[in-house]
């Protein structure tokens, strides 16, 4: 029995997808709006994992993890939707678009890694206002403000076994949440492999000491590099669902710094460096935003029933409050995150700065 | 309760549900409650009920406080929670062209209903007038589900152009937000006018983030315009343009389209600035212009709200019109057959007229009212029909 | 003509720095003793303008067309005073109870305390002043001082640099000369060596939360009577700008963060001027990260030692 504890306790995230993935069975309402919702959740988590490469394993603070979401999914739109000649499959298009943003993010990292600290993480909050910007003028490749669409899901036009799988993806959003629940699992398979791997302990060697890392033979610029570039494509594995699942790119509005500002907060609040934090506080603050607020509100309302509903008294009217208490709090009381990691928590426990 | 909460009740057969989803936080908070205030009196009108059906109203927010407007996100939910509840046959909305794009996909799939009281962009609805591939990429099941009965920017561009041309103005400077609708009537101002021999000085967009366009403004002086076209909205900086432009010194007047008319836009740019130089143009007859059923209707919105109601009330309470004569003349509880109904609505009599929809969709309403603010409200100034344009343009 | 067309994008450059420049200061000042980005700065200053706006009848203020009088004025630095006070009390009152408690804490903790307290100043913001812009009173008139109607300088531009200049003028003496200063610039340098020496590391780093609070407020009564419009998000974007302009002249660095401040303020303008207002902050971002390529420090900072 302790054993099995013990196995829970180091496998949470296995035994919390599997949870998800029966879950649809027991809530019927996973069928309805709550369904698309918690699939966005799911976006945010593989988002939220990306980022960890860099601020949780490399330790270099990162403030534009949007701006690669948001080339994800205008490179996926590019690639499929019917304004342009490819019109390719959807899963080949995601590959092709993680791998153009991932070189986005290695083309970054070059000329930025002299940098340290806070001056890079103001170079990438700069660089998410010029990718930003960038979209929204190039008109004839991106759209502008009007984005990209209608992204068609993926499976469009395929049928299997009578079932039409494009309308499938568009009417049920069970088919949406299997998908991202499949990729987010493969995607924390994938982070607890790197964790272990050559790489991962290059990345956090890196983090601890550089220069001693330099001593022992690791060449620092190649392991940020390889970080840069693996963020970059993490988060544009979920730009590329954002987009299927929302049938277009939305405006580049949607890729601006409030968003890599949620995510960023997400993994520190979750704890840097560790998965299941990571993944705690997505499923907080994004979960307060996307599934809990319009939950309440719309009780509120059919409750009270109101004509005008007033609104000092609707919760949404104060959730950015809540939502900035809650961070206070957390970081008072957990200064490390909710669930530290254990290496980083070992770390902090020794008085450094 | 929970259930009722995410909208997976069972259906109720006495019941039909319509829902709206418009921008219910932020600066279009004032427009959404015209628009939510006129649907609940054409619902409350007809007592009730339509038919053998009680009907229910839902106000879903498709913005949030975060944005400040609307999110694709949010449209999205909204979309899909109608799509899955088995009672709602129609809903009204969206306010922005750009969120129409995002749910009009989605319920399209259903043969769920849409109308949207304000939605505008052309290829939402029109074939060749948008862009390649519109508007058939908003209906995968190849039937039409979306009407609405605002009339589309192609009437409010060209037209406006029109207006501009019988002042005798000759050089004139485009302005626009970038977003779906803003620049959409921007381009058709800026075409039309090209066309009909005005000369458009420059075209640049800008950013409805920024605090302040000094700068810009004084670009704008040195090519010395004569009229300032800005395609934008109040929640996208109309007022603070306004503002910049007059006190750069620019003499020149402004013309902004219908999604700056809103007492918010005068509120912020202020009363003393705008007066007499500011023209806004709107789609239709101002409400005071009304009569027949539209001036009833203008009277029963005083008596109960204590205010006049702006032209977006009476779409409102037009779009909700349009879907209880949907419900009613198809009978059943069947969206195909209530979305069918209202396409069929060839003859209208509502509070905007004698009005019907044509094979797209698309009021067959062509009539633009120019108005100037003055003294901190909207004045009636004139109306420019589409036959007055047909007969005055040179040739095509 | 073109000159003159230069001279005009210029001096509205200028005076979008010199406010600029006061906003990156506080970012500055903070970074020096606490060495973290106070990302609530931005939304601090957007309290001031609610504060500025509900300032404006009880100071006997009122908009107006023409020069404004001797009272104009001396309500004007009323309404400075006390939202410098109110701003700075404010931002004393955050570091007391959120940002100290973490003096030890990992580096990223005040980071991410710092964008709650943003969060929760923007929502008092909406609550005090609603979602829509409002405008704000013009109490000091755009009229133009200049003769002729090419270039324009009027009252407002003139009240920027009035109330921007004696203020970032006085905080450099005050860090350069007085005792107090020395103290602040000793705490910035190593924390637990100027705790040896006998200085009060709290009671400094307070005071320079006070100092970057009262400038914040000053701005924010120019941002108001400037532009003429606040609004619950104006932070936001004004906290972007001086951020970029605190980084650009050296994060730290007093002298750095005012002449990023003109820097930001001037290429916004020309870029609008010479490559439209749609590409205009997409050029500011691009500048600051081809600067830092090449000069990591920023243009006036100093290349840190690497701690080992």
């Amino acid at each position: 029995m302790a054993a099995l504890w013990n196995w829970i306790g180091q496998r949470w995230e296995v035994v919390a997808l599997a949870l998800l993935a029966i879950a649809p069975l027991f809530v019927p309402a996973l069928g309805g709006a709550l369904g698309g919702q918690v699939t966005t959740l799911f976006i945010y988590c593989i988002l939220a994992l990306g980022l960890n490469v860099m601020v949780g394993y490399t330790g270099l603070l990162h403030l534009g993890i949007a701006a690669f979401f948001g080339i994800g999914a205008f490179m996926v739109a590019i690639l499929t939707v019917p304004l342009f000649p490819f019109q390719i499959g959807w899963l080949v298009a995601t590959a092709v678009s993680i791998a153009v943003t991932a070189g986005v993010g290695f083309a970054l990292g070059g000329p930025v890694l002299r940098l340290r600290g806070d001056a890079l993480a103001i170079v990438t909050l700069a660089f998410g206002e010029v990718v930003k910007v960038t979209l929204r003028n190039l008109e004839q490749v991106t759209g502008g403000m009007k984005g990209l669409n209608p992204v068609p899901p993926p499976g469009a036009g395929v049928t299997v076994a009578g079932t039409d799988l494009g309308r499938a993806f568009a009417v049920d959003p069970r088919w949406f949440y299997y998908l991202v629940l499949a990729a987010l699992a493969g995607v924390v398979w994938a982070m607890r492999r790197l964790e272990s791997s050559r790489l991962g302990r290059a990345w956090a060697a890196v983090r601890e000491d550089e220069p001693a890392a330099a001593a022992l033979g690791i060449s620092a610029t190649q392991v940020k590099l390889s970080a840069f570039a693996m963020s970059a494509a993490v988060a544009a594995l979920a730009g590329c669902l954002y987009a299927a699942t929302l049938s277009t790119t939305a405006d580049p509005n949607a890729y601006d710094f409030n968003r890599s500002i949620l995510v960023l907060c997400a993994v520190i609040l979750g704890g840097l460096g560790s998965i299941p934090g990571t993944l705690l506080g997505v499923a907080i603050l994004v979960g307060f935003d996307t599934v809990l607020i319009p939950a309440a509100d719309s009780l509120i309302q059919q409750l009270s029933g109101a004509a005008d509903r007033s609104s000092l008294l609707s919760l949404a009217s104060w959730r950015l409050a809540i939502f900035g208490l809650a961070l206070v709090l957390v970081m008072r009381y957990r200064p490390a995150g909710l669930i530290p990691s254990r290496r980083l928590a070992a770390e902090w426990g020794h008085g450094r700065r | 309760m929970l259930m009722a909460v995410f909208g997976c009740r069972p259906a109720d057969p006495g019941v039909v549900r319509i829902v709206s989803s418009l921008p219910r936080t932020g600066p279009a908070k004032q427009q959404t409650d015209s628009i939510v205030r006129g649907i609940r009196m054409a619902i409350d009108e007809a007592g009730g009920h339509v038919g053998p059906f009680r009907v229910e109203y839902l106000d879903l927010d498709d913005s949030t406080v975060a944005a400040g407007q609307w999110t694709s996100e949010a449209e999205a939910a909204n979309a899909r929670r109608a799509l899955q509840d088995p009672d709602v046959v129609a809903c009204i909305g969206p306010l922005n062209s750009g969120a129409a794009k995002v749910s009009m996909p989605i319920l399209n799939f259903g043969d769920l209903l849409m109308v949207s009281p304000a939605a505008t962009a052309v290829g939402l609805t029109k074939p060749r007038l948008g862009e390649p591939g519109e508007p058939e990429v908003y209906r995968p099941v190849g039937r039409i589900n979306f009407v609405r009965v605002v009339p589309a920017d192609d009437l409010q561009g060209p037209l406006s152009a029109e207006w501009v041309r019988r002042q005798g103005i000759r050089k004139v400077y485009v302005l626009d937000d970038g977003q779906v609708y803003g620049k959409g009537i921007a381009d058709l101002f800026a075409d039309r006018c090209r066309e009909i021999g005005i000369e458009v000085l420059g075209h640049d967009a800008i950013d409805a983030r920024a605090q302040e366009f000094k700068s810009l403004m004084a670009r704008i002086k040195s090519s010395q315009p004569d009229l300032v076209y800005f395609g934008g909205t109040v929640q996208s900086k109309g007022g603070q343009l306004a503002k910049d432009m007059f006190s750069a010194g620019i003499d020149a007047v402004l013309l902004v389209p219908d999604g700056c008319q809103a007492q918010a836009f005068i509120d912020s740019a202020g009363a003393a600035v705008l007066d007499g130089r500011c023209f806004v143009t709107f789609g239709g007859l101002p409400p005071e212009r009304l009569t027949g059923k539209g001036a009833a209707f203008v009277d029963r919105y005083r008596r109960e709200w204590g205010e006049s109601p702006d032209g977006y009330a009476v779409y409102g309470y037009e779009a909700a019109g349009v879907v209880l004569r949907a419900i009613r003349d198809a009978g059943v509880k069947d969206r195909l057959a209530i979305t069918s109904a209202a396409l069929a609505i060839g003859d209208y009599d509502g509070a905007l007229g004698h009005w019907g929809f044509d094979e797209n969709g698309d009021t067959t309403l062509g009539v633009l009212t120019v108005s100037v603010v003055r003294e901190g409200r909207f004045e009636f100034a004139e109306t420019i029909r589409t036959s007055d344009m047909a007969a005055e343009s040179p040739a095509e | 003509m073109l000159a003159l067309f230069l001279l005009q994008q210029c001096l509205i450059g200028l005076t979008n720095g010199g406010l600029i420049a006061l906003v990156a200061l506080g970012y500055t000042m903070v970074y020096g003793v606490l060495r973290f980005i106070n990302f609530a700065h931005g939304d601090l200053i957007m309290l001031g303008a609610c504060a500025a706006l509900g300032l404006v009848a009880p100071l006997g203020l009122a908009a107006t067309g023409g020069p404004p009088s001797l009272a104009t004025w001396l309500g004007v630095v009323a309404m400075v005073l006390l939202c410098g006070l109110f701003c700075g009390g404010l931002n004393v009152a955050v570091d007391r109870f959120v940002y100290r408690p973490l003096r030890e804490a990992p580096t990223l903790a005040p980071l991410v305390s710092a964008i709650g307290v943003s969060f929760i100043f923007m929502n008092i913001g909406l609550a005090w002043i609603g979602p829509a812009d409002r405008g704000f009173p013009q109490v000091v008139p755009a009229a133009s001082l200049l003769p002729g109607n090419v270039v324009q300088f009027g009252w407002k531009d003139l009240l920027v640099m009035v109330v921007a200049m004696p203020l970032i003028v006085g905080i450099m003496l005050l860090m350069r000369t007085t005792r107090l200063g020395k103290a602040v610039r000793a705490v910035a340098q190593d924390r637990t060596a100027a705790a040896l020496m006998g200085i009060d590391v709290d009671r400094m780093v307070a005071t320079t939360f006070f100092l970057a609070g009262f400038l914040g407020g000053a701005a924010s009564v120019i941002a108001g009577l400037y532009t003429n419009t606040i609004s619950y998000q104006m932070g936001f974007q004004n906290g972007l700008y001086a951020m970029t302009a605190a980084v650009l002249g050296g994060l730290g660095s007093i002298r750095g963060a005012v002449a990023g401040g003109l820097m930001v303020g001037l290429v916004r303008a020309l870029s609008t001027a010479y490559a439209g207002e749609r590409w205009a902050g997409a050029i500011v971002f691009a500048v600051l990260i081809v600067v830092l390529a090449f000069r990591p420090e920023g243009l006036l900072g100093h290349r840190a030692k690497e701690k080992v």
